[in-house]
């Protein structure tokens, strides 16, 4: 009897570490999708995803942006295209965009080692307010790899913030100027949902 | 530090003045602070005496680790935090502080 007892008791203990050990995490997503079709992210953005083919960019901690997107492209390495949204894009001092765009280039694609060509600067009008537009292209003679991108800064508040886009191909590659379509179909779209941290302090 | 050079506006809207210390010398740090494009004042402490008494000098390293510091303005450490710094909690910390009159 004492023997059924113990072995009884037993089970249940090993019953209850197991449930414990079987608990469930949920982890939770960081966006929803409207019933227009848009992802509304963290209850602060909302903007028009990308197709399905691209993947969703996140940094762990600490990163250099808010989250983006990425595709891998047919071709050789580094054929690739990531686009993201960021918060504090490279750079501190300038108030105006001119000025970013000089402290942003300093640092932008920095370990890379590129020699930026601007292709292309203009005025734009982003998230409700003017904007600035750079394209630009970078070569690596060395490495025999080209890149290809478009930075779009805008203001959230008093800070200037940033998106951009960026294709990697192997030096006799093509650029895909598709994506870059669907990229400022992402920036058109975005919206601030409500004030950031720093408006309101 | 460029995230402090961002937030200078803010600093001083909370009375704050931000300073950065270190071991370097002093050509150094105006060449690294120009570049960065840094406007507050870059403290050179080259022999380290501030890292010891902030308890900052990792023993045997000719190197400050990286702590921030805020300092009411009696002079009281009111805020110690290791690592890189944590932006918001500083300016959070800063606003509530400017808040209770304890100008930093």
């Amino acid at each position: 009897m004492k023997r059924k007892a113990f072995l009884m008791l037993c089970m249940m203990l090993m019953g209850m570490w197991l449930s414990a050990c079987a608990t469930t995490q949920t982890v939770q997503k960081p966006y929803r999708m409207s019933s227009q079709g848009t992802v509304i992210w963290e209850d602060e953005f909302e903007f028009m995803p990308p197709p399905p083919d691209w993947k969703l960019l996140r940094p762990e901690e600490g990163g250099d942006i808010n989250f983006g997107f990425m595709r891998s492209d047919p071709g050789g390495f580094p054929s690739m295209t990531t686009f993201a949204y960021d918060e504090e894009p490279f750079g501190c001092t300038a108030a105006s965009f001119e000025g970013r765009e000089k402290e942003f280039f300093k640092r932008f694609l920095f370990n890379a080692i590129v020699n930026f060509e601007v292709l292309e600067r203009k005025k734009v009008r982003v998230v409700g307010g003017e904007g600035l537009q750079v394209d630009v292209e970078g070569k690596d003679p060395v490495k025999g790899e080209k890149v290809r991108a478009r930075v779009i800064f805008g203001k959230r508040g008093e800070r200037i913030v940033g998106f951009y886009i960026t294709q990697w191909r192997p030096m006799d590659g093509t650029y895909d100027m598709t994506a870059f379509d669907i990229f400022d179909r992402f920036v058109n779209s975005f919206k601030f949902l409500k004030k950031s941290f720093y408006e309101t302090l | 530090m460029e995230g402090h050079q961002r937030n200078l506006y803010l600093y001083e809207r909370f009375n704050a003045r931000v300073v950065g210390v270190s071991r370097d010398d002093v050509t150094t740090l105006k060449y690294w602070g120009d570049g960065l494009g840094v406007t507050f004042p870059l403290l050179s402490n080259v022999t380290g005496f501030l890292g010891v008494y902030f308890q900052t000098q990792p023993e045997g390293q000719p190197i400050f680790g990286r702590r921030t510091v805020i300092i009411d303005k009696k002079g009281i450490i009111r805020y110690v935090r290791d690592g890189s710094p944590e932006f918001k909690d500083i300016l959070l910390f800063l606003k509530k502080l400017n808040q209770e009159g304890g100008r930093p």
